[in-house]
This record gives structure tokens, C-alpha cells and sequence, in this order.
């Protein structure tokens, strides 16, 4: 048998199946962060002055490198561009929109949340980095990305999140 | 015979696809709906949401900074393996010794002392839960069944894990978490089977309110009887069972909750009545108390039974830990404490051995501190201490001191000097076979332990881990005469000797599709009678370890389509036994081969042991049946 008739056999042993590249999780969970400042309403003093950006701070560890900066590149929200902002402790976190909070541990995660707790910023977090939770929280539902919403805690900051946003949520945590 | 040629033809033309494809997937026209490249900036978010994703695996991530010889086992590297069960998971951690010895049995140890009856020097966690058994130390594999897709990564750490880590940890711990609840929403089922093996399985997960999640899942296995070997038994070996159970997760922003059971039923077809059921719930309550600190508490019950060639065995355990983590200053310091009683029951209609009391309580407290700190911004110390009080010993210390420096994000070298004991299990103190056998005042077994690693990347592609060891032992057990002569014989302390040895495994992704797994593990053990002492069991507690082992695994992702997992490991022979046939060294394989139909469908054939009909990997007189090749097909549905 040549290697082609193998193949071939190959193929139509298991059926023709589109040879197709799918995107990594992490450049998918990098796509939906700058996104989704479209989809939350910031109290009026926290938002951007005009023709500054949206500051998109990742806070400890970065999975995502240049994904993320790509993203953010190609996003314009009501004239705002998304400046991410790459910082080590929540110490640095004024002015931050959204943050991204992945620690080096999941003990660290929740530090770093706990810190950010006066802050009218938009929470995010990842099942990979540990069971602690922001406002978003990254999981895996069936290979695809999705996210828990905790809009209770979104509310208690003054944040609110558009119902297009909630739809998509595998779980929601209503305000009260 | 028709299955497994069937299964060398798909093996061998997944070997000419795999380059092939490669360069058919370069060709390909680029219009599907989905783009190629990773810009998904045209897609809204809704597509997003609907985007099936390539899983990162997390062993990407840098692993913790543990200045520890630590393994990690992803979830993925489970299913994407030839695993079965879980024993059979654990042959990916290099630094662990796994010895099938028949069908529902199996001995794991790390860094010597392996075989049924000596493997009793490790700490075995299962989402929080300690499984060694009190009755000899060790663990019983056939009482854990688990659903393996919703293991989350079992790290397993060769050497004392620490002050952080339960009793027993003495040459290793192993450290089986499954998934959050958030992690397992939706449904998967799953079905294989083989001419010697069949399982189904199936779980759903779903959101409870918008905080938390549950799962729900049922597992039933069938392994059928596995060929005699030439110095074991002609008993039927036949394993199988099931097992089913729930784990919720509730979080809110300083809370996490997470509650899980399990129950399950397996039968041994030796004797009618053979096999194994238990059952345990657990509960777990995180919170975060402020910016720098952190509470933890967790209570759960365990139960299980076994009955076993006329011994009937049970075991009941309860246990409360809770732990408290401050950062004050520099400091990183971990506060906890720890009380478990078991209640055992054994009853043996085999032969005249005896526990005396049959039934007994057994209580183990225990406190521990530690402290890391920074000296320099790139050397970090740390200290700690756990005190132990058991009902049969009283109070040990167990102080261990741990250094880890490193110099660049890339490089971790560490060395670390433990102390670590085996209490006394019910078989060391009060096993009785009158006239010949007395229970004694057997002691804990004692470690030193000195060890030293470096840890990183070495270049780019490549993580690469190197551990060595020295382990100081004393007072390891020996079956003595009378002080003077004569009976009854009683088990005693009365060895003493050193093990030392090398661990050092690599990850190389060779090119996006081809990553090459490398690991090895040498052993070399010397001991000794202490002056006075004659050991009857002709140190048999030492155990039975093989001197070399060798593993290489390639997993290739030639198309998102496919994968190929190909294992090889060379098994040194064991150390003699007397009366026994020594079995020698062994060379095996085992493969997976998955293909992914659609996002929601996947079929896969697995084959363990693919080089021989069958081979010996233990040398149990009593218990050893023959492992043996095995093909699998099946396949899992998630929706």
C-alpha cells in the first residue's frame, strides 16, 4: 500500500472533516476582554476624559502577550481607544477601567481582588488561575469560552452591565 | 486478534497523516467561517461566545515556585493518554514507581519501598480528602474509581511534602483535585470498550443561581480477568463497578463555597461476596478576610469497606482542617491545624491472623506554622514546623527548612532538609497470630531527608526539572524473635540505611504539533540490621523497586482534529525476593489516538502494553497476575 492509498483510507475511514485552525482559548479570552468595556455602563467621574482611553490593566501574571495588545488595537468605543496597562500589584490600579487579575496563586488572585474593592473597575477572572471570581469570570462550557457575571458586585461599584452581556453569561448573580 | 490488527492499521496510517495534513491544512482555502489567523476582531461577541476554542493547556503556565520535586498531571494529558484508570494515570508522573500486580490491585510508591504491602510512605489527597488506609499505611486503588475527564491535574510531589501537607507524607505525596463545578457545565458521555475492558460514563454539569454550579456524575467500569503468572495465584481477577456522585461550587467576591460526595459499589469475582463500597461528603469554606489574608476550613466523612478473600475490612473516618494564610511585611505565613479520627474494623476468616482489638478508634491531631520569607529580592527561605500527635505514638516534630533562589523568571534552584515519620499503622502495632506473633511497641519510622533541584527553561521550547535526594531512614521495620530468642516474633524497628537518587523530567515542543515528554528516575538503596536486630522478613519492608526507570512520550496535534499520544517506558528490573522468581526489567507502549468528528463528537482507540502479549510488573507472590495488551475503542459526546 502506498503512503497515498493509506491516507486515503485514512480519510475515508474517519470521514472528511474541514482541516480548519481554531483559535486558542487564550486569544479568544484576549478578544473579549477590550470588548467588553462596549457592554458596561461606568459611573460619569469614572469614565475617560474625552480623547483618552480606555485603561485595560492586566494585574500579575499576563497569559495573553501580543493577543491582547492586537485586540485592544482594534477597538474604538464612543470615540475612546483601549490602552492596556500592564501592572505587578493593584497598588497601580488608579484609573484602570477593566482589570484582568490572574495572581501567581489563587490565594494572590483574591488578594488582588480585595485590593481593587474600592475601585468602580470591571473585575475579570480566569477558571484557569483558581475558583476566585471577579465581576467576569472566564470558564469553559462545551470548547467554548464563557463567563459567570457577578452583577451584584458589578452594582455595589456602580457598574452596570448590559443585558446583551448578561445573555451571554453561563450564570448570572442578580442585584438585589 | 482482529481488533488489534485493526488497531495497528489506524496507529500506522495516523503516522503518515501526521505530515501529510500538516501541509493539506497550509492549502486549504481559507473561506471557512471561521478565521484561520487568531484576529477575531470582526467577530461580535456573541460569535465569540459561540467560537469553539483549542484548550491551553496548564502546563503552559510557569508552575507554582514550590522549591518542591513536583509533577503535574494535567486533566488533559489524562484524557489525551491511554489511561484508564486512575493507577493508570499516575505511570505519567516520572517520579512515581507503578506496579500493576493483578487486576484491581496496584502498588505506587516514589523514591523506593514499593509493593503492596511497603508502600506505605505517602500522603494521598483526593479533593482534600487523605485515602491511605490506617490498616497498613497504604493505599487501597481499588476504592478509587473516579470519573477521569473531571480530574482537574494531580500534582504529585516526590520527597516530604512539608509542613503544609497531612500525615504520612513521608517519600511522596500525590494530590488529586477535580474540576470547579464552573469548570464542567453541560453534558459529556462516554463509552469505550475492548475486547478486555468495557466503561460507560456520564456527567452533567449546570449553573445553580448566578454564584455556583453542580455536577452530577455516574461511572461503571469492567476489567476483565487478567492471564496467571507463574508464581501467583489461579484466582479470578474480574474488577468491576461503579461509582456516582455531585460537587457543587458557590462564589461570591470573599466566598467560596464547595460541596461533594461520592458513593460507589465494585465487585472482585475471587469470592462471591469479594469487592469493595463506601461512600463521603466533604465541605470546603474559603474566604478572604482582608487584602493580605485568607481563611480556609474544611470537614468531611469518609467510609469504605472491603471484603477480600474471607477478610472483612472497614474503615470510618472524619476529619476537620482549617488554615489560615497572613502576609505581614515580607512574610508569608501559614497557620493551620488538623483533627481526624478513624474507626476501623477488620476481621480475618482466612487464617489466624488477627487485630487486637478487633475494632478501634484512632485519633491523630495536628499544628502547623510556616514562614516564607524574602532575603533578597531573589532568594526566598522557608520555614516550618508541624507538631503531630497520634494515638499510638504521642507527639513528633516535623520541621522542615526550604531555600529557593531565582536569579531570572526562568530559573529555580532549590534545596530543602526535612525530618518526616510513618506513625504506626494497626497492622505495625497490634497484628497478633497466637502463639506466634505478638503486637509490640513498634515505633514511627523516621526520615532526614536532604534534597537539592533546579527547575525552568533552559531555552525556549524546553522546561526541564532535575531533583537528587539523599534520604536518611532509621527505625524501619523488621519481624524479630524474643529479645534473647524465641516466640512469639514481633514487629520491631530494627533497620536502619539510606536511599539517594535522581529524578529529572523535560517538556520540548519540538514544533506547534509535536511535544517530546522525557523523564527518569534512579534509585539506589542501602541498609542495614541495627546491632541486636535479625530480621525474620528479610527486609521485606524495604520493599521491591526497580533501579531505573525510563519514559518517553511524543504527543502530536498534527490538525485540530486529531492527536496521537504514544507512550514508551523502561521499567528496571526489582529487587529479589526471596522464594520468588526475580521479575526483570520491562520495556512497554501504550497510544491514544483521538479523533474529534465534530465539536460535540470524538472517538478515540487506546492501547495499553501494545509491545507484548503480556509481562510482569510485580513480584507479590501472593497476589502478582500478568499485565497484559489491551485495546479500547470509544467515545465521548459533549453537549
Amino acid at each position: 500500500m502506498s503512503r497515498a492509498q493509506l491516507l486515503l483510507a485514512f480519510a475515508l475511514l474517519l470521514g472528511a472533516s474541514p482541516a480548519r485552525a481554531q483559535p486558542t482559548e487564550d486569544a479568544v479570552k484576549a478578544a473579549f476582554l477590550p470588548r467588553f468595556a462596549r457592554y458596561v455602563a461606568w459611573p460619569a467621574p469614572a469614565l475617560p476624559t474625552a480623547g483618552a482611553p480606555f485603561q485595560l490593566c492586566l494585574i500579575g501574571r499576563d497569559p495573553f502577550g501580543r493577543l491582547l495588545d492586537q485586540a485592544a488595537a482594534s477597538e474604538l468605543i464612543d470615540g475612546h481607544s483601549v490602552a492596556v496597562r500592564r501592572i505587578p500589584s493593584a497598588g497601580q490600579a488608579a484609573g484602570c477601567h477593566l482589570a484582568f487579575v490572574h495572581g501567581a496563586a489563587p490565594t494572590d488572585t483574591a488578594r488582588l481582588l480585595l485590593a481593587l474593592r474600592a475601585q468602580p473597575v470591571l473585575t475579570v477572572t480566569d477558571g484557569r488561575a483558581g475558583p476566585q471570581r471577579g465581576m467576569i469570570h472566564f470558564t469553559i462550557v462545551g470548547g467554548r469560552v464563557r463567563f459567570f457575571i457577578d452583577e451584584a458586585a458589578a452594582a455595589e461599584r456602580g457598574l452596570s452591565i448590559s443585558s446583551r452581556l448578561l445573555a451571554l453569561a453561563a450564570g448570572v448573580r442578580q442585584r438585589r | 486478534m482482529k481488533t488489534r490488527r485493526f488497531a495497528f492499521l489506524l496507529l500506522g496510517s495516523a503516522f503518515a497523516a501526521g505530515s501529510g495534513a500538516k501541509a493539506a491544512a497550509q492549502d486549504a482555502p481559507t473561506t471557512a467561517p471561521i478565521p484561520a489567523s487568531q484576529d477575531l476582531s470582526q467577530l461580535s461577541i456573541e460569535e465569540l461566545a459561540q467560537l469553539p476554542v483549542r484548550s491551553a493547556s496548564k502546563r503552559e503556565e510557569p508552575l507554582s515556585a514550590a522549591p518542591t520535586a513536583l509533577f503535574v498531571i494535567t486533566g488533559d494529558d489524562i484524557v489525551g493518554s491511554a489511561a484508564d484508570s486512575l493507577p493508570e494515570a499516575l505511570r505519567l508522573a516520572p517520579n512515581l514507581n507503578v506496579q500493576q500486580v493483578n487486576g484491581h490491585e496496584y502498588a505506587v510508591s516514589a523514591r523506593g519501598f514499593n509493593s503492596i504491602e511497603t508502600a506505605n510512605k505517602l500522603l494521598v489527597l483526593m479533593d482534600g480528602r487523605s485515602i491511605y488506609s490506617t490498616l497498613h499505611s497504604g493505599v487501597f486503588w481499588d476504592l478509587r474509581t473516579p470519573m477521569l475527564e473531571d480530574i482537574a491535574q494531580i500534582e504529585v510531589i516526590s520527597g516530604p511534602g512539608g509542613t503544609l501537607y497531612g500525615p504520612n507524607a513521608v517519600n511522596g505525596v500525590i494530590n488529586i483535585t477535580s474540576r470547579d463545578a464552573g469548570e464542567t457545565l453541560g453534558g459529556l458521555v462516554r463509552g469505550t470498550a475492548g475486547t478486555f475492558e468495557q466503561s460507560a460514563a456520564a456527567r452533567y454539569g449546570f449553573p445553580l443561581g448566578g454564584a455556583g454550579a453542580l455536577r452530577v456524575y455516574a461511572n461503571w467500569f469492567n476489567f476483565d480477568q487478567h492471564p496467571p503468572a507463574a508464581i501467583g495465584p489461579v484466582l479470578d481477577d474480574r474488577f468491576h463497578g461503579w461509582r456516582a456522585g455531585f460537587r457543587g461550587d458557590f462564589a461570591t467576591d470573599r466566598d467560596h463555597f464547595t460541596l461533594q460526595g461520592d458513593i460507589f459499589d465494585n465487585a472482585i469475582e475471587t469470592l462471591p461476596e469479594d469487592g469493595n463500597e463506601g461512600h463521603n461528603i466533604l465541605g470546603r469554606w474559603t474566604r478572604e478576610l482582608s487584602g493580605t489574608s485568607s481563611f480556609q476550613f474544611q470537614a468531611y466523612y469518609d467510609y469504605v469497606e472491603r471484603r477480600y478473600l474471607l477478610t472483612f475490612d472497614s474503615l470510618e473516618r472524619v476529619d476537620a482542617e482549617a488554615q489560615l494564610n497572613l502576609r505581614v511585611g515580607a512574610h508569608d505565613i501559614v497557620i493551620g491545624g488538623g483533627v481526624r479520627t478513624t474507626r476501623d474494623e477488620f476481621i480475618n476468616n482466612l487464617n489466624a491472623f488477627q487485630l487486637n482489638p478487633q475494632s478501634r478508634r484512632l485519633w491523630v491531631y495536628n499544628g502547623f506554622v510556616q514562614d516564607r520569607f524574602a532575603l533578597t529580592p531573589t532568594l526566598s527561605l522557608t520555614a516550618g514546623i508541624k507538631a503531630e500527635d497520634t494515638s499510638f505514638t504521642g507527639i513528633e516534630l516535623l520541621p522542615n527548612v526550604r531555600l529557593a533562589w531565582r536569579p531570572d523568571e526562568r530559573t529555580l534552584l532549590w534545596a530543602a532538609v526535612s525530618r518526616a515519620v510513618r506513625t504506626p499503622s494497626r497492622i505495625d502495632r497490634q497484628l497478633e497470630f497466637p502463639p506466634l506473633l505478638t503486637g509490640g511497641s513498634f515505633q514511627s519510622e523516621k526520615l532526614v531527608a536532604f534534597e537539592a533541584g533546579y527547575r525552568g527553561q533552559p531555552t525556549r521550547r524546553t522546561t526541564l526539572s532535575v531533583s537528587a535526594f539523599f534520604n536518611a531512614y532509621d527505625d524501619i521495620r523488621t519481624t524479630e524473635f524474643q529479645p534473647g530468642g524465641g516466640l512469639p516474633i514481633q514487629l520491631m524497628n530494627g533497620l536502619e540505611g539510606h536511599t539517594y537518587g535522581v529524578e529529572a523530567w523535560s517538556v520540548t515542543q519540538l514544533t506547534p504539533w509535536l511535544r517530546v515528554n522525557l523523564g527518569l528516575s534512579a534509585l539506589w538503596k542501602r541498609f542495614h540490621e541495627k546491632p541486636g536486630h535479625a530480621d525474620l522478613a528479610q527486609r521485606d519492608a524495604l520493599g521491591h523497586d526497580p533501579h531505573l526507570q525510563l519514559f518517553l512520550r511524543a504527543e502530536l496535534n498534527p490538525v485540530e482534529w486529531l492527536r496521537l499520544n504514544l507512550g514508551l517506558r523502561r521499567i528496571g528490573a526489582l529487587d529479589a525476593v526471596a522464594g520468588a522468581p526475580r521479575s526483570g526489567a520491562y520495556v512497554e507502549a501504550d497510544a491514544n489516538l483521538t479523533y474529534r468528528l465534530s465539536e460535540t463528537l470524538e472517538l478515540f482507540v487506546a492501547g495499553n502494553n501494545l509491545l507484548h502479549e503480556t509481562h510482569l510488573e510485580s513480584n507479590d507472590v501472593q497476589r502478582v497476575r500478568l499485565a497484559q495488551r489491551s485495546v479500547h475503542f470509544g467515545t465521548r459526546l459533549r453537549f
